[in-house]
């Protein structure tokens, strides 16, 4: 049968000589695709990096499970010896510390972080957990109000050096005396700390709460269960990173229903769009498809031909708007994001997914609108009766 | 060649029911000039749509080398419709985003064909044409293409509707004689309710109503 589909140089019935030549059709609805791809990619992106960001931000209580006892401070060593003795995997290391509160900054506000209060002995082993080492300036000093502070931090916040972390006169990042940037730490985890005496002179309640670090992330993960398990239900508050992942994942769950709704509408009103465009751009071509079936084309062979043409501009244009969506959200990451440390996952590929309705439903639409045409459609009228 | 047996052609418009063809009998040999010369209305466009397989009469058959045309089923008719006929329809209809030469190719598209088509534009008088596109062509040239594009291949029979309605009486020569001249071995059927348009014809068989008169 005669094929009407890709063809060599010889072939003018070749998609891409229509697609080529008739780009006042074509670049428009292939504009129209890149836009839309572009457009729900980089907001399905944008929206994702705010839970990317608690994640990026907390990756810190991956390495440890803490245990603050509420409101009396001798349940601590009587916590830490439960955790101690009958824990199910072998224990590196077990810390007490202290915790005061500072505020980091991210895309949709400020979130509270913690400023941990380390003996000085815990500090090296707690800076080698967060694959880190103090790269510039020192560490605090015993009682003084000194901080070292992560690389991150230091640019979410734009402290450095000297720099004050925590004022008597900030209410989210309170201390009663200034606590300086004494360091600034290296790597990707964000963290910050003070001598343990400064806060326990200087920060209320006056209860010293611990951390407990098991050898591998595997371990670690059981021993945050176990944790969690052992001490529900008494006079303590444990913190592990698999909560703070279920709160998140749960914060956003009504987040994620909306925006599937704002994406479907969208998908729905551009596909609506593009089949009307597509409509009529085929009752433009009524007389050529009259015409070649009228000379021996098969309408199964003109289908097949259109949608070549619909799949190379529809995947086309797919392809392209994720190429300047990614293209747009690197941008956005090197000029907005980094600077402030925000995470921002521009190799998200659930995002770009987001987008793949898009191509699917124009696709769609396109089949039917073409094969409604074809199958009413007599070359006969066309070419004798000059239908068109 | 092509026989026609008792063909009949009824369609209904607005409920009334329309005889376009009336049992006719017919047959056109090999390297033939036919001429179908009627009156608007009188069945001769869609006779030659039966004989060339465009449509499918109500009854009777129309065989193609002994075969019926109306059983072989609609992609069979295609294929003997592009590889073994030529059209020339009343309007000179071409791809607007093709070029006169490629416009030629759509009728056999091949690598092999591109001399072909080239020597056929030449041999029509549009040689300093072929790049050009419809809207850069008058009516005649374009009924000229549209002449190069149903004698490529060499078709076993070339099927010409009007080909001179929408052309003055000059040009419409011109086609006709061009049409006439290149066909080679290959027959002509012409439709055409001009009689000049079918000087040179073997036979020529007039219509009314349906039915063939003469």
């Amino acid at each position: 049968m005669a094929d009407a589909g890709l063809g060599s140089r010889s072939n003018p019935l070749a998609a891409s000589v229509y697609l080529r030549r008739n780009l006042s059709k074509t670049a428009p609805l292939m504009g129209v695709i890149i836009l839309a791809v572009m457009l729900i990619a980089g907001i399905v992106s944008l929206i994702n990096s705010i839970p990317l960001s608690i994640k990026v931000i907390y990756a810190y209580s991956k390495q440890y499970v803490a245990v603050t006892p509420r409101g009396n401070p001798f349940l601590t060593p009587l916590f830490m010896k439960v955790v101690e003795d009958e824990s199910p995997v072998e224990l590196e290391r077990v810390m007490v510390i202290r915790g005061s509160g500072v505020e980091v900054k991210s895309i949709v506000g400020n979130w509270p972080f913690v400023v941990l209060g380390l003996e000085r002995s815990d500090m090296d082993y707690y800076l080698a957990r967060m694959s880190s080492e103090v790269v510039e300036g020192r560490l605090p000093e015993a009682g003084k109000p000194e901080a070292v502070i992560s690389e991150t931090m230091s640019r979410n916040l734009g402290l450095g050096i000297g720099g004050i972390l925590q004022k008597p006169d900030e209410a989210e990042s309170f201390s009663p005396m200034p606590v300086k940037v004494v360091g600034i730490a290296d790597g990707a985890n964000w963290f910050a700390f003070t001598s343990i005496e400064y806060q326990r002179e200087n920060h209320f309640p006056n209860i010293d709460a611990f951390m407990a670090f098991a050898k591998s992330p595997a371990d670690q993960l059981k021993l945050d269960n176990w944790t969690e398990e052992q001490l529900a239900g008494q006079n303590a508050q444990v913190f592990t990173y698999r909560q703070l992942e279920k709160q998140a994942d749960t914060m956003f769950t009504i987040l994620y229903q909306i925006l599937n709704v704002v994406i479907g509408t969208l998908v729905v009103v551009i596909t609506l769009m593009m089949g009307m465009l597509i409509n009529i751009f085929l009752s433009q071509r009524v007389q050529e498809f009259g015409l070649l079936q009228a000379l021996g084309y098969t309408k199964r062979g003109l289908l097949r031909r259109v949608l070549v043409e619909t799949t190379i501009f529809v995947v086309g244009g797919w392809f392209l708007g994720l190429a300047v969506a990614f293209g747009l959200l690197n941008l956005v990451k090197v000029v907005l994001m980094d600077p402030r440390a925000f995470a921002l996952d521009t190799t998200d590929w659930s995002a770009y997914s987001y987008s793949l309705p898009v191509p699917v439903a124009i696709f769609v639409v396109s089949l039917v609108t073409v094969w409604v045409k074809f199958k009413k459609f007599d070359p006969v009228g066309i070419v004798e009766r000059r239908l068109v | 060649m092509i026989s026609l047996d008792q063909i009949s052609l009824v369609y209904e418009d607005h409920g009334r029911e329309v005889h376009a063809c009336r049992e006719v009998s017919l047959e056109v040999k090999p390297g033939e000039f036919l001429g179908i010369l009627g009156p608007s209305g009188s069945g001769k466009s869609s006779l030659l749509y039966l004989m060339s397989g465009l449509k499918v009469p109500t009854s009777g058959s129309v065989r193609w080398r002994g075969d019926d045309l109306a059983g072989m089923g609609d992609e069979v008719r295609a294929e003997i419709r592009l590889k073994e006929f030529g059209f020339v329809f009343q309007y000179p209809y071409l791809i607007g985003y093709l070029t006169a030469l490629e416009n030629v190719l759509v009728a056999l598209p091949s690598e092999d064909r591109v001399a072909e088509a080239e020597r056929l534009l030449v041999s029509l008088g549009l040689a300093d044409h072929m790049r050009r596109y419809p809207h850069q062509l008058s009516g005649g040239q374009k009924q000229r293409v549209c002449v190069a594009r149903a004698l490529l291949g060499s078709p076993a029979a070339v099927f010409a509707d009007e080909p001179t309605a929408a052309l003055d009486h000059t040009s419409g020569r011109g086609v006709m004689g061009l049409l006439n001249e290149h066909r080679g071995a290959g027959a002509l059927v012409v439709v055409t309710h001009d009689p000049v348009m079918l000087e040179g014809a073997d036979r020529v068989i007039e219509m009314e109503d349906g039915a063939i008169v003469s």
